[in-house]
C-alpha cells in the first residue's frame, strides 16, 4: 500500500505542474483567475508532498493487482483536486459539488457541465476545463491499451492478444511506460493536426486549441454555450466529425497504421469495420428521418447534422451542432442508446465498446444455433481464432453489471426527484461518458440537486474505469490478497 | 385412411418438411374449440346475448381444426423436438388469433380485430394488458371468457416451462432437465409431457379451487371468485372490474390474492416435489425460492417505508398491505392493482416496473426473466470479481452445492443480452408510433414481462396505443412468453432446413 501512497503523492505533485499553463495564460491576458490557479497549484503541491514525504523511500515492482487501486485513485484524487481552480476563482465561483462535478466530468472525458454562461467566463478557466479533458484522454489511452487488458477487466485481455500494438510486456510499469511513450505521441500529433485544421477553418487560436483538446479526448467541453453550433461552418463540423471518429478508434490501431504507413490497417480490423459500418448505417437512418420529419429541408444540412450528431454521440463526445433532443420521434432516444455501444476498445470513447457488442451478437446467434442443433459444438470465433470461455464470461459479466448498475443508479436519481426521461438520460450520459442528456439536462445539469450530481459522478467514474476496476476494490478478497 | 388424398406419395418437399405440424395445430384447435363452450353456458345462464358469438367462434375453430387435423394425418407422425417448438409457438400464436374471434364477433364490446387479437393474446400469455374499458358493464359471458383465456394460458405455461423449455434448452433452462417429474429416462417427448402435464395440472387445479373457495368465503360473488381465481393462479391479472382488485377494498381478499399470486410464482416442479415429500421445508432448501422470498420481503420493506414517510398512507398497516400487494402483484407479473401505483411517490413506480423484469421463479406461471437467471447472473458476477483478484484461480459457479455447467451459464447470459436487446428495439419502435418515452418504455416492459399495466398513459389500459403499436406489443407478449429463443428459433431458416 505504501508504494501506492508514494505514487499518489508523486502524481499530485506532477498534477500541480499541469496547472501552470493555465496560470501563465491567465497572467498574460489578465482575466482575474491567476490567483485561483496559484492557490490551487500550491495546495495540490503541498498535499502531494505531504502524502509522498513519509513514504518516499518505499520502492518495489508493482503487482498487477495494484493496478486496480492505482487506477481508481488516479481518477478520484485528480478529480477532487482538479475542481480547485473552479471553486477558488470568483468567476465561475462554483460550490464544491459543482466544481468537483465539472472536474470529474472533465477527467473522465464525459463533458456534462454544471456551468452556464461559458462565453463570458475567464479564458484561463475555459482552457483548464479543456485541458482536464485532454489529460483525461491521456489517462484513458494508457488505461484502455495497457492496464485494462492486463487486469483482464470485462474481457479486455482479448485486446491484449489481438492488438498488434507496441506493448507485449506483462510488467505493469514497463507496459505503462511503453504505451505512454508510443501512444501519447500519436495523441499529441492528432491533437495538433486537429487544432491546426480548426484554426485554418476559421476558429480563433484559443478556440482551436481548446476544441482540439476536447475533440481527440472525445470529451465534448466547449468554450461556448452553443457548443459546436456556435461555429456556423460546415467545414468545422466535418473536421470535428473526422477527429471525433479518430478518437473513437483504437489508439493501438493508429499506432500500427502509422508504423506500417498503411491506411488499410483500419479496414482489416473487425472492430473498426463494425464501428465505421454502424456510424454509416445510423447516419443514413437519421438523415432520412430528419428529411421525412421536415427538420431540415436541404439534404446537405440534414446529412451534415446527422453525421456530426451520430459521431458525436456514438463516440460519446457530446458536442452539439443542433438541439438533437428536439429532433422528431425516436431519434433522440435512439442516439442516446447508441452511446451505449460507444467507440472501440483502446480509444478515448466511453460506453460498452464495440468489441463487446460484437461478442454479444455472436454469442446471441450461437445460442440460436445451439437450440436448433443441441448437440453441435458451436464455438465463438473472433479474428479467425476460437475465443477463450474465460473472455466470453468476462464480457457477459461486464454487460450484466453494466445493466444492473444502470438500473440502481436510475432508481437513485428518481429518488432525488428527477423525472424519468431526465433520470434515464442522466445515468446513460454519465456511465457512457457522453455528456448531454435528454429532458432537463439536455445542455447542462444546473437544475439538478447535489445528491443527483454525486450519483452522476459515481456513474462517470464507474463507466470510465469499466466498472470492475472500481468494484474489485470493494471486495474483501481484494484486501486479503 | 391416411391416403385419402394420396398425400404421402405426392407431397411436395416444403409441405413434407412440416411433418406433424398441421396435425398438431389441428388437434390443438379442435381442443381449444371445446373451451368456447363454457362461456356459452355462462352467457345463457345470465341471458346476456353473447352466446351466438361464442357458438359461431366454436364452429369456426372446430371446423378449421378438424380439417387441418384430417389433412395433416398422412404426414409424418413422429413428435420430435422440432415439433415441440411448433406446438409451443402455435399454442400462443394460433390459439391467440382464434381466441380473438368471439371478442370480435360479440356486439359488446365493439372491437376491431386488432383489439380483439390484443386482448386474446394478452389473455393467453397471461399478460393482462387490456384495451377494454367499462369492464363492469360488459356481458358476463365475455368477462368469463377473458378470465378463462388466462387460466388456459397458465396451463400451457406450466407445461411449457416444466417440460418443454428444459428439453429445448432455451435460455439455460436445461438446468432443470433432471428435475422434470415423471418418467425422465424416456427419450420420447410425448409420454414425458403427458405425465408431467397430469401431475402439474393437478396442482394447478388444486390451487385454483382453493383460491376460488377462499375468495368466495372472503365475500366475493361466486362468479367473480371463480373469475379472479383463474387470473390469480395464472398470474394473468385480468379482472371483472375496471378498478381491478381495488374494487373490493377488502384486506382479506387482498391477502388471499397475495398468497396465491406468490404461490403461483413458485416453480411448479418444486410444488410437486414438496407435495411428494410432504415436507414443507423443501421449499426453503431451494435457492431460487429463497431468493424470490427475500426479494419480495426486501422490496416490500423499501416500498412500505417510502409510502409511509411520504405520507401516501399515514397508517403503517395500510402502507404495508398496499405495498405488499403491489410488490407481489408486479413482481410476479400478475398486474392486479389495489391502488394507482403509477402515481406513488419517488422511484417506487419505476422500481416495481423494473422488478417485473426479474419476475417469478422458473417453471411458474410468472413472466419476466425469472429469478433463477438472476441468481446465476449474480453468482457469475461475484465469481468474476474474485477471478480479477486471483487471475489463475478456478472459481466455479455453484447452485445448490453443484457446479453449474458453463453452457448453462452462457445460455443464461445469451438470454439476458437478447432480452435487453429486444427490449431496446421494441422500445424504439414504440417511440416511433408516437408514444412518449415513459409510456413506450413501460408498455414494452409490461408486455415483454407479461405483466399488464404500465406507467404513464398505459397505467390503466392500452387504448392509447395505435394499431401498429398494438401489434408490436402483441409480438412483445409472445416473445416474452416464449422466452424469446423459442420464437426466434422457429423464425430462422436453419430451423426448417434440418
Amino acid at each position: 500500500m505504501l508504494v501506492i501512497q508514494r505514487l499518489t503523492g508523486l502524481l499530485l505533485m506532477l498534477y500541480s505542474l499541469t496547472m501552470l499553463p493555465a496560470m501563465v495564460f491567465s497572467l498574460i491576458i489578465d482575466d482575474g483567475a491567476t490567483d485561483a490557479f496559484e492557490r490551487s497549484a500550491a495546495l495540490c503541491m503541498a498535499c502531494g508532498v505531504l502524502i509522498w514525504l513519509p513514504v518516499r523511500g518505499k520502492r518495489r515492482e508493482l503487482k498487477v493487482s495494484d493496478g486496480f487501486l492505482l487506477t481508481t485513485l488516479f481518477w478520484v484524487v485528480l478529480g477532487l483536486f482538479g475542481g480547485l481552480p473552479l471553486h477558488l476563482s470568483d468567476r465561475p465561483g462554483l460550490d464544491m459539488t459543482d466544481a468537483i462535478f465539472e472536474s470529474v466530468s472533465g477527467l473522465t472525458t464525459t463533458g456534462a457541465t454544471a456551468m452556464t454562461g461559458l462565453d463570458t467566463l475567464p479564458q484561463s478557466i475555459l482552457l483548464w476545463r479543456s485541458q482536464l479533458q485532454w489529460m483525461g484522454g491521456m489517462g484513458v489511452i494508457v488505461l484502455a491499451v495497457a492496464i485494462l487488458p492486463l487486469l483482464g477487466v470485462g474481457g479486455m485481455q482479448l485486446v491484449r492478444a489481438e492488438t498488434p500494438g507496441p506493448m507485449k510486456n506483462t510488467k505493469i510499469t514497463a507496459r505503462v511506460q511503453d504505451t505512454a511513450r508510443a501512444l501519447w505521441m500519436i495523441y499529441l500529433m492528432l491533437t495538433l493536426a486537429c487544432g491546426l485544421a480548426y484554426w485554418l477553418a476559421g476558429m480563433s487560436v484559443f478556440d482551436a486549441i481548446c476544441h482540439a483538446f476536447t475533440t481527440l479526448s472525445t470529451g465534448g467541453y466547449s468554450t461556448h454555450d452553443a457548443s459546436m453550433g456556435y461555429f456556423d461552418s460546415k467545414t468545422i463540423h466535418l473536421i470535428a466529425a473526422l477527429f471525433m471518429a479518430l478518437g473513437g478508434l483504437s489508439f493501438a490501431m493508429h499506432f500500427v497504421a502509422w508504423q506500417r504507413a498503411d491506411l488499410m490497417t483500419y479496414w482489416r480490423d473487425r472492430e473498426s469495420q463494425v464501428f465505421l459500418g454502424l456510424v454509416a448505417a445510423v447516419t443514413l437512418l437519421v438523415t432520412t428521418a430528419l428529411l421525412l420529419g421536415g427538420t431540415y429541408v436541404e439534404i446537405g444540412d440534414s446529412f451534415v447534422n446527422a453525421l456530426f450528431q451520430v459521431i458525436s454521440i456514438g463516440t460519446s463526445t457530446g458536442y452539439a451542432t443542433a438541439d438533437f433532443t428536439t429532433w422528431p420521434s425516436f431519434i433522440p432516444m435512439a442516439l442516446l442508446l447508441g452511446s451505449f455501444a460507444g467507440g472501440c476498445a483502446g480509444s478515448t470513447a466511453g460506453g460498452i465498446k464495440i468489441i463487446r457488442v460484437i461478442l454479444l451478437a455472436k454469442q446471441g446467434l450461437r445460442e440460436i444455433q445451439r437450440i436448433i442443433h443441441p448437440h453441435a459444438v458451436v464455438s465463438i470465433k473472433f479474428g479467425g481464432r476460437r475465443l477463450d470461455a474465460r473472455v466470453v464470461n468476462s464480457v457477459w459479466s461486464f454487460i450484466t453489471v453494466y445493466v444492473a448498475l444502470f438500473a440502481i443508479m436510475f432508481l437513485g436519481l428518481l429518488a432525488c426527484g428527477l423525472d424519468e426521461v431526465t433520470a434515464v438520460s442522466a445515468v446513460a450520459t454519465s456511465m457512457n461518458n457522453l455528456g448531454p442528456g435528454l429532458g432537463e439536462i439536455a445542455s447542462n445539469v444546473t437544475t439538478l440537486n447535489d445528491p443527483a450530481k454525486w450519483i452522476m459522478m459515481a456513474a462517470m467514474l464507474l463507466g470510465r474505469l469499466e466498472l470492475f476496476t472500481v468494484l474489485v476494490i470493494f471486495t474483501p478478497a481484494f484486501w486479503r490478497r | 385412411m391416411a391416403n385419402l388424398f394420396g398425400i404421402p406419395a405426392s407431397v411436395p418437399e416444403p409441405v413434407r418438411r412440416l411433418g406433424a405440424v398441421p396435425r398438431i395445430v389441428g388437434l390443438l384447435l379442435t381442443l381449444f374449440s371445446l373451451t368456447l363452450l363454457p362461456p356459452v353456458l355462462v352467457s345463457l345462464y345470465y341471458q346476456d346475448g353473447t352466446h351466438t358469438a361464442f357458438l359461431t367462434a366454436f364452429a369456426l375453430t372446430l371446423i378449421t381444426g378438424a380439417m387441418m387435423w384430417r389433412l395433416g394425418a398422412g404426414l409424418n407422425r413422429d413428435l420430435r423436438i422440432r415439433e415441440g417448438f411448433v406446438v409451443v409457438v402455435s399454442f400462443w400464436v394460433v390459439l391467440g388469433l382464434f381466441g380473438a374471434i368471439p371478442l370480435y364477433l360479440a356486439e359488446r364490446p365493439v372491437m376491431t380485430f386488432t383489439e380483439a387479437a390484443f386482448e386474446s393474446i394478452s389473455g393467453l400469455t397471461t399478460t393482462g394488458a387490456t384495451v377494454i374499458t367499462g369492464l363492469d358493464t360488459l356481458p358476463k359471458g365475455i368477462l368469463y371468457y377473458r378470465q378463462q383465456l388466462q387460466w388456459f394460458g397458465g396451463m400451457g405455461i406450466v407445461v411449457l416451462a416444466v417440460a418443454i423449455l428444459p428439453l429445448l434448452g432455451v435460455g439455460g433452462m436445461q438446468l432443470y432437465q433432471a428435475e422434470i417429474p415423471g418418467p425422465v429416462k424416456n427419450e420420447k417427448l410425448t409420454p414425458r409431457i403427458a405425465e408431467t402435464a397430469k401431475a402439474l395440472w393437478a396442482i394447478y387445479l388444486g390451487l385454483t379451487v382453493a383460491c376460488a373457495a377462499l375468495y368466495w368465503l372472503a365475500g366475493m360473488q361466486p362468479f367473480e371468485a371463480i373469475g379472479h381465481s383463474f387470473s390469480t393462479v395464472a398470474i394473468g391479472g385480468f379482472s371483472t372490474h375496471d378498478l381491478s382488485t381495488g374494487y373490493y377494498n377488502s384486506a382479506a381478499i387482498e391477502s388471499i390474492a397475495v398468497f396465491f399470486m406468490f404461490a403461483a410464482g413458485i416453480n411448479f416442479a418444486l410444488h410437486y416435489r414438496v407435495w411428494q415429500s410432504a415436507d414443507i421445508r423443501s421449499y426453503l432448501a431451494d435457492t431460487e425460492f429463497r431468493t424470490f422470498l427475500a426479494l419480495v420481503v426486501g422490496v416490500t420493506t423499501v416500498a412500505t417505508g417510502v409510502l409511509y414517510f411520504h405520507g401516501t398512507y399515514p397508517d403503517a398497516d395500510r402502507a404495508l398491505i398496499k405495498a405488499l400487494f403491489q410488490v407481489v402483484s408486479i413482481g410476479t407479473t400478475t398486474g392486479f392493482t389495489t391502488a394507482d401505483y403509477a402515481t406513488w411517490p419517488s422511484f417506487l413506480p419505476m422500481m416495481l416496473l423494473l422488478g417485473s423484469f426479474v419476475g417469478g421463479c422458473a417453471a411458474s406461471t410468472a413472466g419476466g426473466m425469472k429469478v433463477i437467471r438472476f441468481v446465476l447472473l449474480w453468482k457469475q458476477g461475484l465469481s468474476e470479481l474474485k477471478r480479477l483478484v486471483h487471475p489463475s484461480a478456478m472459481i466455479p459457479v455453484k447452485l445448490g452445492g453443484r457446479n453449474v455447467p458453463s453452457d448453462v451459464l452462457q445460455a443464461v447470459w445469451g438470454f439476458f443480452a437478447v432480452y435487453i436487446a429486444i427490449f431496446i428495439v421494441l422500445f424504439i419502435i414504440m417511440l416511433a408510433t408516437g408514444l412518449d418515452e415513459l409510456t413506450a418504455f413501460s408498455a414494452v416492459a409490461a408486455c415483454l414481462n407479461n405483466l399488464g399495466p404500465g406507467l404513464g398513459e398505459v397505467s390503466g389500459n392500452m387504448t392509447v396505443v395505435n394499431a401498429p403499436g398494438k401489434w408490436v406489443l402483441i409480438l412483445a407478449m409472445l416473445l416474452g412468453r416464449l422466452e424469446i429463443f423459442t420464437l426466434i428459433a422457429i423464425l430462422s431458416p436453419a430451423f426448417w432446413r434440418r
